[in-house]
Order: C-alpha cells, then sequence, then structure tokens
C-alpha cells in the first residue's frame, strides 16, 4: 500500500462516494485491521456517517470484516485493499467490453452492478429492463426474459459472479473451507474464502420473475419516485431471496490480456497468425486456469478444425504460420511436442513480460530520445555491461553515451552493479556494470502511472472548481431550454435563453470542457498503462 | 563525493572504468531542489483518440454522474452558516437522512452497523434517526403504548402527546449534536406541515437565496 497508491485510491473514493467515505476509505488503507470504535476515533466523524460508509464500502466489497483477531468474542475488524478500489479506474472499459460481447443489454447488466456492488438477479434484471424500456420507443417495451437470458449468458462465461456467503453470518455453506478454521485457529484470522471456492459460484438460481418493463412517466415525477421507492421495499419473493451477484474483475481481466497479445501478434505479425493465436486461445479458454503459465497444448490438427469458416487456408500453409510464431523472437507461440502434427502452446506469462517490456522500452523513448532506447534496450538484452561496452555496442560517441547513461541512472531506471576484484572493494579495481532489472523497473514505472492519475483527478477537480459557478449556471440553462422544448415553446424563448450566456463565458465553459475531456481520456489511456504493468508484475509475482 | 582524508583531490571511485576523462569536469552539484515543472525536451505523444475512446470517456463521464446520484453517494449536510437563525430549526429537519435509500440486506453486514431508523408517524413527523439505545427505548415505549390503546380509547391521546414531546426531545438532541446527519430526499411533500407550525415550508424561507445568481453584467441598477 504505497502513497502514491492510497492518494490515487482516496481521489477515487471522493468522486464516486463522497468525502465522507474518502475519509473513511483512506483512514482504513492507511493503518490496516481496524474495529469500529477506532476508525470513529481516528476520523472524527459521526457514529452514524461511519457506520454508513463502512455499509457502503463492503457493499461495493471494497472493505472485507471479519471476527477480531482476539478470538471469537472480539469486535469486528474492518479491512480494506487498494486493488479493489484502484479498478474503479477500469469500469468503463469493463462496460464497453460487456457491450461488445453481448450487446446493450449486457451492457447496462454490468453497468448496475457494478453502481451497486451486490444485487440479486431479479433486481437487476427489473432495473434494466426498466432503463431500457425508457429508451425505446413509446408503446414497446422489453420483456424480462430477455434480459434474464442475457444475464445467465454473462454467468455462463463466467463474467458475472455470486458473492461467497459469509461464514458464520446467514447459511453456512455446506462445502465451505474453512468453518473449521475460525473457532479451531483463533489467533490467526482465517483468510476470506475467495468466490471461487463456492461450488454454486456460478449457477444461476431458478427465478420466477415474468413481465415487461415500465416506463417511467416523466410527468409525475415526484409522485413516481415515492412509487419506485414503495416498489423496492415491497417484498415481492422471486425465488433467488440472499443471492447476490458481483462482476468478476479477474475473468474480464483475462479477456482483456487475451486481447492484448492477439493484437501485439496483428501488429508484429499478420492478420491471420492474429487469428491463429485468436482461435488457440478461444479453444483453451476453459482449460486454462487463471493462473497459469501457458495454455494447454493443441495439436495442429485440433487447430486447423477450429479455424474460423471465413478462413480457409490449406493445411500446410497453417503450419507454416505456427513454425513462423514459434520462431518468432517474442515468444508467444510455443512447441510442446510432435504428436497430432505439433503440440503448440501460447506461452502467456512470457506475453505478458514481453509487453511489459515493450512497454517501458516506449517510455524510455519517449522521454529520453530513440538513442537512449537503444542503449536501454541493448542493455536489457546483453542484462551487463560496462561504460566502454555500451559505447561501441550501441554505437554511439563516448561522450552522449555517458550523459545519456548518467541520465538513464539518474531516474533509476538503470542500475550500476558492482564486481570487485578484490575483497575490500577499491575503485580502481571493481568492475562497475551497468544493467536494467525489468521487475524493479516496472514497478517503479507502475508507481510512476499511479501518481499520474492521481495528478491527472486533481487537476480536473481543480479546473472545476475554479469554474464551479459557470459550471452552474450553464447547467441551469440547460435545464430550463430542456423544460421549455419539452413543453414545446417557440425559438425565441429557446434563443432568448440561450443568450443568457454570454459569447466569452461560452469560450470560456468551452475550453473547461475541453481541458476536462482531455483529463479524463489521458486516465482512461493511463489505466491501459497501469493493466499492461500490473497483469506483468502480478504474474511474474506467482510464477 | 571529495575525499574526506588528506587534501588530495582523489576520488572514491576509480575515473577511468566510470568513463570521466581527466580534462573534464563533474557537472555542477545541485543545491536547491529540482524545480517542480521541469522543462521537457521531448513533447509527449497526443492522446489517442477514436471512436473507441470518446465513447469510453462518455461511458466514465455518465457513471460519474449517476454515482452521484445514487444512495451510496454520502455527503454531511452543509456546514451551517455563520448565525443560527430562527428558520434552522424548520429548516434542518428537511435535511435528515431518514430513511436509508436502499434497504440492505441485513444479513450480509455485521450486527454493530445495523442503524435503527424511527418510521415516521402518520401526521407527517419528521423523520430522525437514532441510535441502538434510544430505539431500543422507544420500541418498549411504543409496545407499552399499544397495548394500552387497545384497552383504552383516552391513550390515544396520550400517546400523541408522548410523541410529540419525544420529537420535541429529539430535535433538542439533534440541535445539541454538532456533526449533521446526512442528506436525504424528502419524504413528504415541501408544502406539507412541518411539527408544532401551521405555515407551510415557504414561509420559512429567509430570502437568502434569492439573488444568488451573477451580478455581473447587470445593465440596471440595483435598487
Amino acid at each position: 500500500m504505497t502513497a502514491q497508491e492510497v492518494r490515487l485510491c482516496g481521489l477515487l473514493l471522493r468522486e464516486h462516494f463522497g468525502e465522507v467515505v474518502e475519509k473513511v476509505g483512506t483512514q482504513l488503507l492507511r493503518s490496516g485491521a481496524q474495529n469500529l470504535r477506532t476508525i470513529i476515533h481516528e476520523t472524527g466523524l459521526s457514529v452514524d456517517l461511519v457506520k454508513k460508509s463502512l455499509m457502503v464500502l463492503v457493499q461495493h466489497g471494497a472493505c472485507l470484516f471479519s471476527s477480531g483477531r482476539k478470538g471469537p468474542g472480539s469486535p469486528t475488524e474492518y479491512r480494506s485493499g487498494c486493488d479493489r478500489i484502484l479498478r474503479i479506474l477500469r469500469y468503463p472499459r469493463y462496460i464497453y467490453t460487456a457491450k461488445t460481447l453481448y450487446g446493450d443489454t449486457g451492457e447496462l447488466i454490468i453497468e448496475e452492478l457494478l453502481q451497486r456492488g451486490h444485487m440479486t438477479m431479479s433486481g437487476t434484471v427489473k432495473t434494466v429492463a426498466d432503463r431500457l424500456t425508457q429508451n425505446m420507443e413509446e408503446g414497446r417495451s422489453m420483456d424480462y426474459s430477455e434480459v434474464s437470458s442475457a444475464f445467465s449468458k454473462l454467468v455462463e462465461t463466467h463474467f458475472l459472479q455470486r458473492c461467497p456467503p459469509l461464514a458464520g453470518a446467514g447459511t453456512a455453506d455446506s462445502t465451505n473451507p474453512a468453518p473449521g478454521a475460525t473457532p479451531a485457529t483463533p489467533s490467526t484470522p482465517a483468510a476470506p474464502p475467495t468466490p471461487e471456492s463456492f461450488p454454486d459460484c456460478y449457477k444461476v438460481p431458478h427465478m420466477t420473475l415474468v413481465g415487461r418493463g415500465k416506463r417511467q412517466l416523466t410527468a409525475e415525477d415526484g409522485e413516481d419516485q415515492r412509487n419506485a421507492k414503495r416498489q423496492k421495499m415491497d417484498p415481492e419473493a422471486h425465488g433467488d431471496e440472499g443471492i447476490y451477484w458481483q462482476v468478476n474483475f479477474e475473468r474480464f481481466h483475462l479477456h482483456f490480456r487475451d486481447q492484448a497479445i492477439i493484437s501485439a501478434v496483428a501488429n508484429k505479425l499478420d492478420q491471420t497468425s492474429s487469428e491463429i493465436v485468436r482461435t488457440m486461445l478461444r479453444m483453451s479458454e476453459v482449460t486454462t486456469s487463471p493462473a497459469a503459465t501457458c495454455t494447454k497444448p493443441l495439436s495442429a490438427n485440433e487447430i486447423f478444425r477450429s479455424l474460423p469458416a471465413s478462413y480457409n487456408i490449406p493445411r500446410p500453409i497453417l503450419d507454416q504460420y505456427l513454425t513462423l510464431l514459434v520462431d518468432d523472437p517474442m515468444e508467444f507461440v510455443g512447441k510442446a511436442g510432435e504428436s497430432g502434427g505439433g503440440m503448440y502452446v501460447v506461452n502467456l506469462h512470457r506475453a505478458l513480460a514481453n509487453l511489459a517490456r515493450a512497454t517501458l522500452e516506449s517510455v524510455v523513448q519517449e522521454r529520453f530520445g530513440s538513442r537512449s532506447a537503444r542503449i536501454f534496450r541493448l542493455l536489457l538484452r546483453k542484462r551487463h555491461l560496462e561504460q566502454k561496452q555500451v559505447e561501441d555496442f550501441a554505437m554511439i560517441p563516448a561522450k552522449e553515451a555517458k550523459d545519456m547513461l548518467y541520465t538513464l541512472l539518474s531516474q533509476n531506471l538503470v542500475q550500476l552493479q558492482e564486481i570487485p576484484k578484490t575483497p575490500d572493494y577499491a575503485p580502481s579495481r571493481t568492475f562497475y556494470l551497468y544493467t536494467v532489472n525489468q521487475l524493479p523497473t516496472a514497478r517503479m514505472l507502475l508507481q510512476n502511472c499511479y501518481k499520474t492519475v492521481a495528478n491527472l483527478i486533481e487537476r480536473r477537480l481543480f479546473e472545476s472548481k475554479e469554474s464551479k459557478r459557470l459550471l452552474e449556471k450553464s447547467q441551469r440553462i440547460e435545464a430550463i431550454l430542456a423544460s421549455l422544448q419539452a413543453s414545446g415553446a417557440e425559438p425565441e424563448q429557446l434563443t432568448e435563453v440561450e443568450e443568457m450566456i454570454t459569447a466569452p463565458e461560452k469560450q470560456q465553459l468551452d475550453g473547461l470542457r475541453l481541458h476536462i475531456n482531455k483529463l479524463d481520456s489521458a486516465e482512461n489511456q493511463v489505466d491501459e498503462t497501469i493493466f499492461r504493468l500490473e497483469s506483468d508484475v502480478n504474474s511474474t509475482a506467482t510464477s | 563525493m571529495a575525499a574526506r582524508g588528506r587534501s588530495r583531490r582523489t576520488l572514491s571511485f576509480s575515473v577511468d572504468s566510470v568513463g570521466i576523462n581527466r580534462g573534464e569536469s563533474l557537472p555542477p552539484t545541485l543545491q536547491q531542489p529540482t524545480p517542480v515543472f521541469p522543462v521537457m525536451e521531448q513533447k509527449p505523444l497526443p492522446l489517442t483518440g477514436g471512436e473507441e475512446a470518446e465513447y469510453l470517456l462518455a461511458l466514465k463521464q455518465d457513471f460519474r454522474g449517476a454515482m452521484r446520484s445514487l444512495p451510496c453517494f454520502i455527503q454531511p449536510a452543509a456546514a451551517l452558516r455563520d448565525v443560527e437563525r430562527y428558520s434552522d430549526k424548520y429548516h434542518s429537519s428537511e435535511h435528515t437522512d431518514g430513511l436509508m435509500d436502499w434497504t440492505p440486506d441485513w444479513q450480509r453486514f455485521p450486527r454493530e452497523l445495523r442503524i435503527h431508523v424511527k418510521k415516521p408517524a402518520r401526521d407527517g413527523v419528521s423523520v430522525t434517526r437514532s441510535d441502538a439505545q434510544l430505539a431500543q427505548k422507544k420500541k418498549k415505549k411504543k409496545v407499552r403504548e399499544k397495548e394500552e390503546v387497545l384497552l383504552k380509547l383516552e391513550t390515544l391521546q396520550k400517546k400523541e402527546e408522548q410523541q410529540s414531546e419525544e420529537d420535541d426531545d429529539n430535535a433538542e438532541q439533534k440541535k445539541k449534536q454538532e456533526d449533521d446527519d446526512a442528506d436525504g430526499e424528502e419524504e413528504y411533500d415541501e408544502e406539507e406541515f412541518e411539527e408544532e407550525t401551521d405555515y407551510i415550508m415557504s414561509y420559512f424561507d429567509n430570502g437568502e437565496d434569492f439573488g444568488g445568481d451573477s451580478d455581473d453584467n447587470m445593465d440596471e441598477a440595483i435598487y
């Protein structure tokens, strides 16, 4: 939990849940597991506010609670992790992926679940159907069964999973792996069981839900809100009470990883090779575990049969492509045997490491120039080099090479390794070798990325705060315009209202909007880099 | 990096192997922190545009806006203004977050996080929040009162009296509490009656919200 991560998490919590939750969240992140009294004391907020914030955090999976360390009688402890909160940056990407895979229905389902944290299937289906009905033309409405089938498809492909039932609170699952652990070992808290350790994780419950989406009439807004609230409180039982669903981020990450590998192959080689790799990854979706180093071996015959029908390449050409892929220095595909026409695997971890390495190289190139990037790549390939050797291999004059090396060294992208000839490390009798360690450098750049995103968010908040009055005024005018248009006003009235904003103010507003959009899309782009670096760091850590 | 021993110009590392030649001097030492916004030699690349990036941007902004309107966005009531006003007594009850706007499944949360909520009584009394002890006391009172109502007719009046007394107590307690409760939607129509008064809520507008619009570009004088 580095300082940069905590700062970024605090900003994300503030934007999405308000300042109260930000205070409570940062307190949990900074000081580890605490009980309720400590949190109240440290943050200085009122009891009710702290309770409510903790509930919001638990609802969204950002905070876990467990019985205290001193045994079953001690107060419950709450702990929070940076990872879950940092996922908030990636929400737009999840929603967009759901849209490309499952259409608008899938997109709205994922969006609702991300907004609410945990929800039952019936609740989600109803809300999504209502939202879809809002956007359809008059007289048409969305049937619940369509939404339910989209939901089931998402569960089948593991994009959604059930929230794990709590051990001790509510019914205990019969195959709960940790029921005996908690009373037996009061000193060490049992690690919270992952959702996947429950066998029903991906089982769609039998649900009786028949109906169509309801369109909300805008004329009676106030009454409708009360009706909607009353609807929520109606105890309609649909047969799936107590079963809550959440978005399975790991599955989305696997999908992103596959996409990254396929596009890398397409960029490096050509479209057909990327199709072959896509086929291989698709075939091994269910058989590969998330932490696997490489996919299960697939024979060339199987690959040939599973290629999409539009790509009818003859068998020998496929073999040639596979040989090319295996010989490629990026090592995306490896050969695991000769049976069945050749057994091929996709090297997942090596592909991730190569992608991260490419990211590092491009960072150096953009920041320090192409010659420094050449030195960096050289050091990555040759591991340890002396000053003289660097100059020779990189074919850069000595003075400039020295300057660049020192700049890289001062930025900590390159390290100096001393190899003594004598035990007293005398400088005249020691080798000084330059080297690059990929993993610590990747970690350092990852922290830089977190700092970047935090700075972007702060700048955006600063810009909005500066022009707060202007933004409010423009919002008010837009609301007036919308209501006038809805009630059918003449064009003169509309232009009159529009003229309430003067021209320089409009310019200022446009500039402000442009800045905010730029900052937002910059955040999205940095998040892509964060994803690549994070997946490499995590895969290297586990392997 | 200068030698600490004799005053000879030797450095702690060998000069040759690290590549500094005789004639050159070391770069000047820095004696202040590096500048906050250093000049960049290479300009950064422009952002990737395209349909996908724009759609992602729109999704992100929509998501942020939607989160602000959900009940999980907690905002404490705005800090009270500099001087206490008479209308505060009637305005502050509007802002209390009475009912939880989302009814969570209490099974999934630890016991201690339960917030007991007093449901609004039928005569439009404002909703307040209390902690466990008060709720228990009230529950006991209510149970006792219900039994009496079943038996006698006069205790109906007594219950109303007691409830209005409790509301007085609660209103006082609320004012004593320094932290304010969270904002929430109004549970009742604004035009309805506040407790103990016969006036509609707009009677208590103290005119401070009027004229808050921009005063720039006003060609007419203000009288």
